[in-house]
């Protein structure tokens, strides 16, 4: 019968072809947001996997985690140095990177730190930074870049960066006075890291107020900076990080904010839910057009198709091989719909692969389709299982009142 | 013994007036009938009942050593694919499949039928290959898809299918109407010659009288069929 079933679609290859597409891009469609939903998050956690906390002064924590992590809107105020400082001395914290935000080399994010940043931040799976050339700045005309934009700017080592002040793409006020040379380039994270470009925090303070020179070498041992956007926090033992965020948001000397990252991504997502949701009802609403597609072929077919139910008859089918026939038809054509949505899947993956990655920083992973995505495409099935029974009824029905004499 | 036994049957479609009222009527195994009728005269709601698709509200219809009218719808569709070779008016075919393809239907619907073909030591392709250039088609047009054939051809491949794995009894609902007449006369002889060969009784439906001699009898279906005679 399935033999019998794969024959008849091929007799009608044109609109079964069409609706083979119409059903696979569906369930692409479908899948992909699942994926895309997938790596997004990964990929965001992935950037702040080895922080337990970040600090910056008095603001919404999920602002706080996206600016300063993630380059992503601007900080409107600063802590001070004195606090950054303060709260570093503390016996729970291991390790403090303080970074400040706001100015930008061709719309790359200038990410002024210190040296702590190249020891102390980690991605992906607790991975730290490493350099492809070069080394960390030693001193406050260096710079490093990370791996985009390396390329972006197309600069090498030696080479000289002019930092403007301000994080749009294009700047008003450029600070030809202050030339960075490249001192180093970091190998590619999949962060946000590739596109920042690290400076230190003293130098980032004399691009502002407009320093010359460097006429107060002095200084240097005292604060590099008046203040700084956020810092990032690894503490020595992680279940202290509550009670030192509790600590730190009620800070006395000045208002601060502290936040969990893996928390608040949670809550990031948590917001998200329903967007994600919104994304997810379309999708299954395009998979239940491409059923329906299927629907209204299968449908139209089944008058044209009466001379052959009544020869199927003649040769002894009963009205239930009419209707298994039917429903076979149908589910051949959601299945293959779906497995080469699947296929497409990976095939748009592997050929959009690189510019994905450049245009993103996600990696999508070739893997198997998790449980959730099998999942998807059972549901398809399933979906495609149920509307073919009405046309095998319908069939059902007609083949038991045509019996051998169709009158068309 | 008989092949068809119809007796005080009466059957009518919902809510209708009794379409056929036989009270009795008897077919030999093995013999060959043309049965003739105007249209609305029954012919095919009469088929229907012979080929299982229907069932009569009261009397019996026996087909051999079968009481063919108690059966299950289920077991009617089994009988009838292992049993009954049917052949229509046109369009016989599945047009998607090759006139071999078509032949070998109905002995893919049947075991019966393939045991018997393999009774005789041969292969179901073999037999139907057999048949089909005895019926005179060429290899190259019993390969070819059923809809590139012509009209002809295709009520071969039809009888061929209808023949195959050697049915007890053969309905063939004016098969020869969309023959000429020079193809209708061959296409009745071969049939028949190959009906013959298994001892297949074999009902012929026409509108057509100039046919009977070919056939054993001549049945008037309005002879046979008392439901519109009563008043």
């Amino acid at each position: 019968m399935i033999r019998l079933a794969i024959k008849s679609l091929m007799n009608r290859r044109a609109s079964v072809l069409l609706t083979i597409i119409a059903i696979a891009v569906s369930v692409t469609l479908l899948l992909a947001v699942e994926r895309i939903r997938e790596q997004v998050q990964s990929h965001f956690a992935n950037t702040v996997s080895g922080t337990d906390l970040i600090i910056g002064a008095r603001t919404g924590q999920t602002q706080l985690l996206l600016s300063s992590v993630f380059h992503i809107g601007n900080m409107t105020n600063n802590m001070s140095w004195e606090s950054f400082v303060d709260i570093s001395d503390r016996p729970e914290v291991s390790w403090s990177i303080p970074i400040s935000l706001g100015d930008s080399v061709q719309g790359l994010p200038v990410v002024a730190t210190t040296n702590a940043y190249f020891e102390h931040f980690k991605y992906g799976s607790k991975q730290p930074l490493e350099f492809s050339k070069g080394r960390a700045f030693a001193a406050d005309e260096e710079v490093v870049l990370g791996a985009d934009a390396a390329e972006k700017l197309s600069k090498n080592i030696g080479d000289d960066i002019i930092v403007a002040h301000g994080s749009g793409g294009i700047s008003f006020s450029e600070h030809d006075e202050h030339p960075l040379t490249v001192t180093g380039i970091l190998q590619r994270t999949g962060t946000p890291v590739d596109k920042a470009v690290l400076v230190t925090l003293h130098s980032l303070e004399m691009i502002h107020s407009g320093e010359h020179e460097h006429s107060d070498h002095d200084h240097h041992n005292e604060a590099p900076a008046e203040s700084i956007s956020a810092a990032l926090l690894g503490l020595k033992a992680k279940p202290l990080a509550l009670r030192l965020q509790r600590q730190i948001n009620t800070y006395d000397k000045e208002p601060l904010t502290a936040l969990l990252p893996g928390m608040t991504l949670q809550q990031l997502w948590k917001t998200l839910r329903v967007f994600e949701q919104a994304l997810t009802a379309i999708s299954a609403m395009v998979v239940l057009i491409g059923l329906l597609g299927m629907l209204t072929i299968m449908l139209a077919s089944l008058r044209e198709r009466r001379r052959e139910m009544a020869v199927l008859r003649a040769v002894g089918a009963g009205p239930g091989t009419i209707f298994g026939l039917l429903l076979s038809e149908a589910l051949l054509l959601t299945v293959v719909g779906a497995f080469s949505g699947l296929l497409l899947l990976y095939g748009l993956q592997w050929s959009l692969a690189g510019v994905i990655q450049s245009q993103t920083g996600l990696i999508f992973s070739s893997s198997w389709p998790s449980n959730s995505e099998w999942w998807r495409i059972a549901l398809v099935i399933a979906a495609g299982f149920v509307l073919s029974l009405i046309p095998a009824w319908r069939a059902y029905r007609q083949s038991l009142a045509d019996g051998l004499t169709v009158k068309i | 013994m008989n092949a068809v036994n119809i007796e005080k049957l009466i059957f009518s479609w919902a809510g209708q007036q009794p379409t056929l009222d036989i009270p009795a009527w008897q077919i030999k195994q093995g013999e060959t009938v043309l049965l003739r009728g105007p249209s609305g005269s029954g012919k095919s709601t009469l088929l229907s009942l012979l080929a299982g698709i229907n069932t009569p509200q009261s009397g019996h219809l026996h087909l051999f050593d079968t009481a063919f009218s108690s059966l299950s719808g289920r077991q009617r569709d089994r009988y009838r694919a292992d049993n009954i070779g049917y052949i229509f008016q046109q369009f016989n075919l599945l047009p998607y499949l090759s006139a071999l393809d078509n032949a070998l239907l109905a002995c893919q619907f049947s075991k019966k039928r393939q045991q018997r073909i393999a009774k005789q030591g041969s292969s179901a392709e073999n037999t139907a290959i057999e048949m089909l250039q005895r019926l005179g088609l060429s290899s190259e047009q019993i390969q070819q898809a059923a809809h590139t054939l012509s009209v002809g051809q295709q009520q071969r491949v039809a009888a061929a299918r209808a023949l195959l794995g050697a049915p007890k009894l053969l309905i063939a609902d004016e098969p020869t109407s969309a023959l000429d007449a020079e193809h209708r006369d061959t296409f009745i002889q071969l049939l028949l010659e190959l009906s013959s060969q298994n001892n297949t009784t074999v009902i012929f439906v026409t509108h057509d009288a100039a046919l009977s001699p070919y056939f054993d009898k001549h049945v008037e279906l309005n002879e046979l069929n008392q439901a519109g005679a009563k008043p």
